[in-house]
């Protein structure tokens, strides 16, 4: 069995008469990286905000290493680091001082857990500047360094891309994985860009008009099982159609000279095997799946705001 | 405990590391050191002659203002406020050689003790201060960043309110002790027990002016905890800054006016500003008929309560939403 950092049973968020969240159930394991996708408006960071008890749950709870973050908010909250929304800092204060500011409000982070944070984020050079000089990019390492000072077991980062060049994005994402394959932090990371984070989470969850709608692992097993399609370049595509169909009783399409059919993986060979013995000469035999992307775009449908 | 006591630090640090707040500082002085120059260059040059002739001089100088008072009541017009101003200075006169009390020189301590109208500008200071403290956070966002720490809101709360008292106490020793370094400088220091002659609800006394400087910045204190106690709830309800140092200049101005506009109303008495000024119990110039200490005290207590509940009922039961 898992170990689980962070369970959300049946939440429920209300604000006047609406239901902003309506039922969200799930849970994050111990060191696992978590995607949390879904279009402008879905419900993302209301969830996130309930997370880190800056909402009221109007409905079911949140729990963190078992504790409420309803009931027991010390206890929940000290396990938890988080960037909600934009890294906003005091604009007035160095680097060093915002960081040291949040450091007091914890017990236990010593003045080299500051420095040794600095490092990590590579923000050595910058932290004595004032944070209102700092770029966006600047300022989201900034920001994920406060998240981090207090060795959190569950790091929540609201869009942490959001404004980060690509050399960047790719430097936090390797630094993501390393937290949780390293250091067994579990990470929620929220975004409405699915491409940007597929390639550093485990599982994703897509919320829609406040309701989770799927919860995938990204892990290869997985996409095996599901399936992936195969074109097979040959020399005379028709019949290499009718063989197909006959043979697999799939859904065989046919452009210029490829034929593509969905297989498992463990039938390439013997599909390969099948049009050569009938003669069909095989040129190439390509695999290509259907992105998280192509999923994720049909999964939403139009993205419209209620 | 050390927890909070490291957060109210926080909460300081934010005050002082920014550069408006020592501009605030350098204004002060800027003020003090002028007013010890007025002082000096247009000062009254007669309270420094105390020499042994004073019995002589203050019999002369109310001769002088009983006959300026004759005249003024000749003539017709509005001259009732200066008739009263020579009726004070009589009064005074006559109780120091009815006692023997000498006049004395203009020093340090007078000094401190005629700048307790700068107690005004440290309650806009600090109205200023208090109505940013809550609503600056939201303004900036920093608020999200704030309340995600294992540390109650209301804690939070409560440690950016002593911040905003300590901010005022600190002004207030600011003030003390540079109007009491400048008076030194220029009009020299005559010891912390000479004494002035002040109205009291029983007539005339003499009393140490030390202390006398004291009080009136003490009392002062009130009417500074209680608006900026209010713009601090105001900050905290609507997280605004400018409408809550609006508001609270606003009743800090008019608050005598509006006391004045609802004197006859029965129910003016349970208006805040008829209560803050707790000196008119000493001096008996009553604002309203009716007041008492006692009563005061508890109309203060029940305002402050209210503002200091309201303020921490939002801060702690709100959701934080978004912009």
């Amino acid at each position: 069995m898992k170990e689980v950092t962070m369970e959300l049973t049946n939440v429920h968020k209300k604000i006047g008469k609406k239901e902003i969240i309506k039922g969200v159930n799930f849970s994050i394991n111990k060191g696992e990286v978590f995607g949390f996708i879904g279009p402008n408006g879905a419900g993302k960071t209301t969830t996130i905000r309930m997370m880190v008890g800056l909402m009221n749950i109007t409905e079911g709870d949140i729990k963190i290493l078992g504790n409420s973050i309803k009931s027991n908010f010390h206890q929940a909250i000290k396990e938890v680091g988080a960037i909600v929304e934009n890294p906003e800092m005091y604009a007035f204060m160095t680097g060093r001082q915002n960081l040291n500011h949040y450091a007091r409000m914890n017990q236990d982070v010593t003045k080299d857990r500051v420095e040794e944070v600095i490092q990590l984020v590579g923000l050595e050079k910058a932290i004595n500047e004032k944070v209102g000089k700092y770029s966006l990019g600047m300022r989201q390492r900034l920001g994920i360094a406060q998240a981090l000072l207090h060795k959190p077991s569950i790091l929540i980062l609201d869009e942490p891309t959001n404004g980060l060049d690509p050399a960047g994005i790719r430097e936090i994402r390797k630094y993501i994985r390393s937290l949780a394959e390293n250091d067994g932090v579990s990470v929620i990371i929220s975004s409405h860009l699915l491409s940007e984070i597929e390639l550093m989470c485990d599982r994703i969850g897509v919320i829609q008009h406040g309701e989770i709608v799927k919860i995938q692992s990204l892990h290869e097993s997985d996409e095996d099982a599901a399936g992936i399609v195969v074109s097979f370049e040959v020399d005379q595509a028709e019949q290499a159609k009718q063989l197909l169909m006959n043979e697999l009783e799939a859904d065989v399409q046919v452009r210029d000279h490829f034929v593509s059919v969905m297989l498992e993986k463990e039938k390439i060979p013997s599909v390969n095997k099948l049009l050569v013995d009938s003669n069909i000469s095989v040129y190439q035999i390509q695999t290509t799946k259907e992105t998280l992307e192509d999923q994720f775009f049909d999964l939403m449908g139009a993205n419209t705001i209620e | 405990m050390s927890k909070f006591f490291k957060q109210t630090y926080n909460e300081q640090f934010k005050i002082y590391i920014k550069k408006s707040t020592w501009v605030m500082y350098i204004l002060i002085a800027a003020l003090i050191i002028g007013l010890a120059f007025i002082e000096l260059t247009y000062g009254e040059g007669d309270q420094s002659s105390a020499g042994d002739d004073w019995r002589t001089e203050l019999e002369q100088q109310n001769e002088q203002l009983i006959e300026d008072n004759e005249q003024a009541a000749e003539d017709e017009g509005q001259n009732e406020f200066i008739i009263e101003m020579n009726n004070d200075q009589l009064a005074e006169n006559t109780y120091r050689l009815e006692n023997d009390a000498p006049p004395r020189g203009y020093s340090a301590l007078d000094f401190v003790n005629d700048n307790a109208f700068l107690s005004s500008l440290i309650s806009l200071l600090t109205i200023i201060i208090a109505a940013g403290i809550v609503s600056n956070e939201f303004k900036w966002g920093t608020i999200k960043l704030l309340l995600i720490r294992p540390i109650s809101r209301a804690k939070i709360l409560l440690s950016k309110y002593v911040a905003v008292l300590l901010f005022a106490l600190y002004t207030l020793i600011f003030v003390w002790f540079l109007s009491l370094i400048t008076g030194m400088i220029f009009f020299g220091f005559e010891g912390f027990d000479s004494t002035i002659v002040t109205a009291r609800a029983s007539g005339y006394e003499e009393v140490t002016l030390f202390t006398e400087a004291l009080k009136t910045y003490g009392y002062s204190l009130v009417n500074l905890v209680m608006m900026a106690t209010f713009a601090f709830m105001i900050s905290t309800i609507f997280r605004q800054s400018s409408l809550a140092i609006g508001l609270a200049i606003f009743l800090m101005l008019s608050g005598n006016m509006i006391v004045g506009f609802f004197a006859e109303q029965s129910w003016a008495k349970y208006i805040l500003f008829a209560n803050t000024n707790l000196q008119q119990f000493e001096t008996g110039n009553m604002l309203l008929e009716g007041l008492t200490l006692p009563f005061s005290l508890t109309v203060l207590l029940v305002y402050y309560l209210v503002f200091v509940t309201l303020a921490w009922l939002f801060f702690t039961k709100r959701d934080v939403a978004g912009q």
